[in-house]
């Protein structure tokens, strides 16, 4: 049963909640990994390198303008979702919110195969959304996406060819994998300044469903789980890294699941260095009594 | 063996691909060079390049400039008052004019 | 060719690769442009904490951007000084970390708040523009067309710099007031930024025989308070009462150089202020964390790629 998003005023409380519910899990992961990606201006391991990684920062923080503009239709704006709301209730993975320590630059590389694989399949399971702004945006997004992924694994193949670089690729592995799983997680509905309500974790998988039934998007949570596993496994085995999951495991969902940590992000809980990063990112709002953020560039259209 | 040929007309200018010559050497495909492509137009200094060294990336690989809206990289985008230095207003132009350039390609 | 060569050769975009060019020239010229190249990545440092803490996406976006291109910048220069054939890149990265690499007085103070980015931003940007333009005509071929693609893309670096201190000045009465007194700290660094009156610059004389230069100091310096000293009052800033400027009967502008701390530049500029080294350090500790980086691709490179060796 597809819901209707060509107009924006006639939303039940559902279909608001899921399209919600969707695009700050959208929105909040890119802004979040782009602010990570920013750390490495001025530090990569070379100039060309450094010019690189800062460009795809500019696109992931540009993906998460055109996804927040997309609630600009139900009437949330850019400094209620990037400025004034309460840092838990953000829904990014964790994966997106580590700090990356010092020098880190497998950890930098891997992240970005790790969730660009997810990305793009999340984002072919919205070319045909029900909400015809998510449909038209994901194009956009998509043919700057391509260009992160073969960056990602030029990076990868580059360094597991040397035994250095393929430990260090390792440990980030072993790291950085539970919380890549949480990008699969469904999402509790964020309160979005709406008071505070029971905030039920139980009602992430029912909303998520909605989400799928309401056609938004069109593949399941464990749908692009599975196959984000049949791509990135067999590449990471391909350069010698040891992934934790057996896939031929009796019971292979269970083993994923046992894998999360604690803090999923997409939960509402996250890690201290996000809140650590979130008060910095506002620093400049709250210390300058802004009570409005500065559009440079026009609104996206369509 | 194929090398690709660069030219620059005069000192200071930029070389500038203008074709290449069949060679079997770097020698070889310098003085070749020499007189297929500095015989006639001005030449002030040619390079000769393999042609297998040569990686290219195109517009099929890889979105130039991006897909989604960079215009905050743009000079143009920003109106600000009262006279601008000369050199700032000469780089607005030729941001202006790269932008439409990238706008009709 | 000798230097008489040089000097009488000397001329815009007058000296190429190609060229057999004396030693002194070669090196006046690479102390010049890593000089240069190090001030884009002192200042690309400088600047980059305000990338997570602009006030808005489009402000982060634009000051990620900008952060980029000086980075890119330090490229061309990097490649346009190691093109001389006296340093390498990775020799001027590490001259950079360990302090021995100069760069200019601006990028040695530190940027505490927001208010202070269009002190860089703008009217420091707009300086190195005033003087990047007339390196279009440097002798150094390469530098020259490095200079090309710079002042193409410098632009959008002032403009959006003037753009935060419009913002700034028209904001609320805090935000004036914190970026008035901004300006009054970095205005005489900001003016600093040209050096000091020709006739105390040591390496002046030469790089102007030999085309390197096509400006001096001074007139540069004049150039820019005529351009920017009206920008500044437009916005509603009021020039300090040192150093004392005094305006011609033609509008024109000139410095009272007396009143500028010397001492305190010249102790910058020998990279013995402290929170300048603090900078150097907090660099040197990101360059030196990705070291491992440069070793391992450099490891694989000499394992049997065909990638091609560089060739200088």
């Amino acid at each position: 049963m597809a819901g209707s998003f060509e107009a924006s005023d006639g939303l039940s409380s559902r279909e608001r909640r899921a399209l919600e519910t969707l695009l700050t899990r959208l929105g909040d992961d890119e802004f979040v990994l782009a602010e990570r990606y920013t750390e490495w201006q001025v530090r990569a391991p070379s100039l060309e390198s450094d010019l690189a990684l800062a460009n795809n920062a500019q696109d992931e923080l540009g993906h998460a303008r055109l996804w927040y503009d997309v609630l600009a239709d139900v009437g949330l704006d850019e400094r209620a979702l990037a400025y004034e709301r309460d840092p838990a209730d953000f829904r990014h993975g964790t994966l997106v919110e580590l700090p990356f320590e010092t020098g880190d630059w497998a950890d930098a590389v891997l992240r970005s195969y790790l969730y660009d694989v997810a990305e793009d399949l999340r984002l072919e399971a919205l070319t045909a959304s029900s909400h015809p702004k998510i449909a038209d945006r994901v194009g956009k997004i998509r043919s700057e996406e391509k260009y992160h992924r073969e960056h990602a694994r030029s990076w990868l193949e580059r360094l597991a060819e040397d035994d250095d670089g393929r430990g260090r690729l390792q440990d980030a592995l072993d790291r950085l994998f539970p919380h890549a799983l949480t990008l699969f997680e469904p999402a509790v509905p964020p309160r979005l300044g709406a008071k505070a309500s029971e905030n039920d974790v139980a009602k992430a998988a029912a909303v998520d469903a909605d989400v799928v039934d309401l056609g938004l998007r069109t593949a399941t949570l464990e749908e692009l789980r599975s196959e984000w596993l049949s791509i990135v496994v067999p590449f990471l085995e391909s350069l010698d890294l040891a992934v934790a999951v057996d896939r031929d495991a009796e019971n292979p969902e269970a083993d994923l699941d046992a894998l999360l940590p604690d803090a999923r992000g997409r939960d509402g809980a996250h890690t201290e260095a996000w809140f650590d990063l979130h008060d910095e990112l506002t620093r400049t709002y709250r210390e300058l009594g802004r009570t409005e953020t500065t559009t440079i560039m026009e609104a996206p259209d369509g | 063996m194929i090398w690709e040929v660069f030219r620059q007309e005069r000192p200071g200018e930029y070389h500038a691909h203008c074709g290449n010559v069949h060679a079997p050497d770097r020698e070889l495909a310098r003085q070749f060079a020499a007189i297929q492509h500095g015989r006639r137009k001005p030449t002030n200094s040619l390079w000769v390049v393999p042609r297998d060294e040569i990686g290219e990336i195109d517009a099929e690989d890889v979105a130039f400039g991006g897909t989604t809206d960079k215009s905050y990289r743009w000079a143009t985008t920003y109106s600000t008052a009262g006279a601008d230095a000369s050199e700032v207003a000469e780089s607005e132009d030729d941001q202006a004019d790269a932008e439409q350039r990238r706008g009709e390609s | 060719m000798n230097l008489e060569t040089v000097r009488a050769r000397a001329g815009p975009r007058a000296f190429s690769p190609a060229d057999d060019l004396p030693e002194e020239y070669r090196e006046a010229a690479t102390r010049m442009i890593e000089f240069h190249a190090n001030s884009e990545i002192m200042g690309a440092y400088l600047e980059r904490p305000f990338i997570r803490q602009a006030p808005s996406i489009d402000r982060k976006l634009a000051y990620s951007a900008k952060v980029q291109d000086e980075i890119g910048h330090g490229q061309l220069l990097y490649r346009a000084a190691e093109s001389l054939g006296v340093k390498s890149r990775e020799e001027m990265l590490e001259d950079l970390a360990n302090g021995d690499g100069k760069f200019l007085n601006c990028f040695h103070y530190p940027m505490e708040s927001w208010v202070e980015t269009p002190m860089i931003a703008f009217f420091v940007d707009g300086a190195a523009m005033r003087r990047q333009a007339t390196l279009r005509r440097t002798s150094w071929e390469p530098y020259a067309h490095a200079m090309d693609k710079v002042c193409f893309e410098e632009g959008f670096h002032v403009k959006h710099g003037e753009d935060i201190l419009r913002e700034l000045m028209t904001g609320s009465r805090k935000e004036r007031r914190l970026t008035q007194e901004a300006f009054e700290t970095w205005w005489p660094r900001i003016i600093q930024f040209f050096g000091p009156t020709d006739d105390r610059s040591t390496h002046h004389d030469f790089a102007v025989s030999v085309g390197l230069k096509q400006r001096s100091n001074d007139e540069l310096r004049n150039a820019f308070l005529d351009q920017y000293i009206p920008k500044a009052r437009n916005y509603g800033l009021e020039i300090p009462d040192e150093p004392r400027i005094r305006e011609r009967e033609d509008g024109t502008y000139e410095v009272e150089e007396g009143d500028l701390d010397w001492d305190e530049f010249f102790t910058v500029a020998k990279n013995e202020y402290e929170p300048g080294r603090e900078q150097i350090r907090g660099r040197r500790t990101a360059q030196e964390a990705v070291q491992w980086v440069r070793e391992a691709i450099e490891r694989d490179g000499a394992a049997g790629s065909h990638a091609p060796r560089a060739a200088d």
